[in-house]
């Protein structure tokens, strides 16, 4: 059985059809890259699966049940934005622990617990520092670390790499492949980079038209033109010939 | 020397020769008046104004009652704006309230301080509409809520100044600072509206404003004409106070007023001096 499954998903916003009929199901532990030109509607599917943008038709079933009524709060899925977002009156520790103290649990899990991520994410020397202290890479674990602590249903990432230089960003592609594998992790991942769909993803998915097309196995992503992945292997290959 | 480099000298000049000179010669002109050295009745140093000054329990009347006066208008003020600015942030940003919210900072404080006294006094508005409707009988009933113990007309009337300021500020920084994103990350970590409220927007609008507030709470604490207007004899507002020493028949009294000025002067520049100590502390934390 399907652990998230999206059926039917519609959006509008005046006027405008943003997402038409979408429906795509993912396993448990699995990660699903979603590649999509800017305005085509990525940004607003993960939106309406978290919760924070209500979908004009269809429904989002985890784990058997509907979930389209149930608010942001109670949905533990966490949407990740392409900046960091810390909360800037907290130090790393605090933001960290953000969803931890909201479950009430006991300081000293919630400090065990913060300390283990800190470690995990290559950040304890950083506990007490503020997010204007920290680098992009440095935040962007932090807001890593803030989302997998609370160990989400679905983690919702929405290009959160997208600002980062290169280096930062292989960095952060093997840290987060280290963290789902480590943690089990369903996560969606949009981003714009081929390479990067192909290196996070286990499913492969790109959003033309409104409409999302769901590619079989990574050959079948690579085969079909229309993904850009021929021409782009076509370059590299033209290139180291040359 | 480039031309960026004279614009930097020539503003510097300005803000030392506009502000701070005239700040600084006022001050030091108060200093010496007040230890005697300056002043036609003046004989020389003394530190006798000073140990006057220091020992009237009215000026620490004064001062605390100032100090209350702030800390009260300001608290319902911000609380005010923030509900304000977080719940009508859309309403705020266009249309018809967008351009009305800037309304009630075209009036001065004197003519807001005069609304408060037609609204609040026992002969106001609300005291005839009271009569009317069968609240009381005569006018005398209706509550003192101008020149009273409390200083409920000075509050009224700050709150009515500071309010709007306070609202624009906070549906800017809602704006700038993409606090809807954080909203919305708060939500998806599990947090309730109200635990977003009081653990993501209310601290991050106020962390943002931390300065607007320090310095809006001397401006309330050194306010004159509305508490002139809407205040009682005893206790004063601070600026009264030393106003009234200043401005009294007895000559001698002057001193004490310059005393007083410059007291509160220190009293302010050391508190934002701390202030500020403390904030930069903060933020190399």
């Amino acid at each position: 059985m399907s652990y998230l499954k999206i059926q039917h998903i519609s959006k509008t916003f005046k006027n405008e059809p943003v997402l038409n009929d979408i429906s795509f199901s993912l396993e448990k532990s699995k990660v699903l890259s979603i590649l999509g030109k800017s305005g085509s509607g990525k940004t607003t599917l993960l939106k309406i699966i978290a919760g924070l943008i209500k979908e004009d038709t269809g429904k989002v079933i985890l784990e058997g049940k509907s979930i389209s009524k149930m608010p942001p709060n109670h949905r533990n899925i966490v949407y990740l934005y392409q900046e960091p977002l810390l909360f800037p009156h907290l130090n790393v520790f605090e933001n960290i622990a953000f969803g931890l103290r909201l479950k009430n649990l006991p300081k000293m899990i919630i400090n065990e617990q913060v300390t283990t991520m800190l470690s995990n994410i290559n950040m304890e020397a950083h506990a007490n520092k503020m997010p204007g202290e920290l680098s992009g890479g440095q935040k962007q674990r932090v807001a890593f670390g803030r989302a997998i602590i609370i160990e989400p249903k679905v983690l919702l990432l929405d290009e959160p790499f997208g600002a980062l230089d290169s280096e930062t960003r292989d960095q952060m592609q093997i840290l987060f492949k280290d963290l789902q594998q480590k943690k089990a992790i369903t996560a969606l991942f949009i981003t714009h980079d081929l390479k990067e769909s192909l290196i996070m993803g286990d499913q492969l998915g790109v959003i033309t038209e409104k409409k999302l097309t769901l590619y079989a196995s990574k050959q079948d992503f690579i085969d079909d033109e229309s993904t850009g992945s021929k021409k782009e292997m076509d370059f590299w290959e033209k290139i180291y010939k040359s | 020397m480039n031309t960026g480099k004279y614009i930097a000298i020539i503003s510097k000049s300005i803000f030392v020769v506009f502000t701070l000179i005239p700040v600084a010669l006022g001050f030091g002109y108060a200093f010496l008046y007040s230890f005697g050295i300056l002043g036609i009745l003046n004989d020389g140093f003394t530190l006798a104004h000073w140990k006057k000054v220091l020992f009237t329990p009215t000026l620490w009347e004064s001062l605390g009652f100032s100090f209350y006066i702030a800390l009260i208008s300001l608290t319902i003020a911000i609380v005010f704006a923030l509900i304000i600015a977080i719940y009508l942030k859309q309403k705020l940003q266009k249309g018809f309230l967008s351009i009305a919210i800037y309304l009630p900072l075209v009036f001065p404080a004197l003519v807001m301080a005069f609304f408060s006294f037609l609204l609040l006094s026992k002969s106001g508005w609300l005291s005839r509409v009271s009569i009317r409707l069968g609240f009381i009988n005569e006018l005398e009933q209706f509550p003192n809520w101008i020149n009273d113990n409390y200083g409920i007309g000075i509050i009224f009337t700050s709150i009515l100044l500071i309010t709007p300021f306070f609202i624009i500020l906070y549906t800017n920084l809602y704006h700038h600072e993409k606090l809807d994103n954080y909203k919305e990350l708060s939500q998806s970590l599990g947090a309730s509206p109200i635990n977003t409220l009081r653990k993501v927007l209310i601290p991050i609008l106020l962390r943002k404003s931390i300065f607007t507030i320090v310095l809006f709470f001397i401006f309330v604490m050194s306010s004159y004409e509305v508490p002139l207007l809407l205040g009682k004899q005893h206790p004063q507002m601070i600026s009264v106070f030393t106003v009234d020493k200043l401005q009294r028949f007895n000559l001698l009294d002057i001193p004490q007023a310059y005393a007083i000025s410059c007291l509160y002067g220190l009293l302010v520049l050391g508190t934002m001096a701390l202030f500020l100590v403390k904030h930069s502390k903060i933020k190399l934390k």
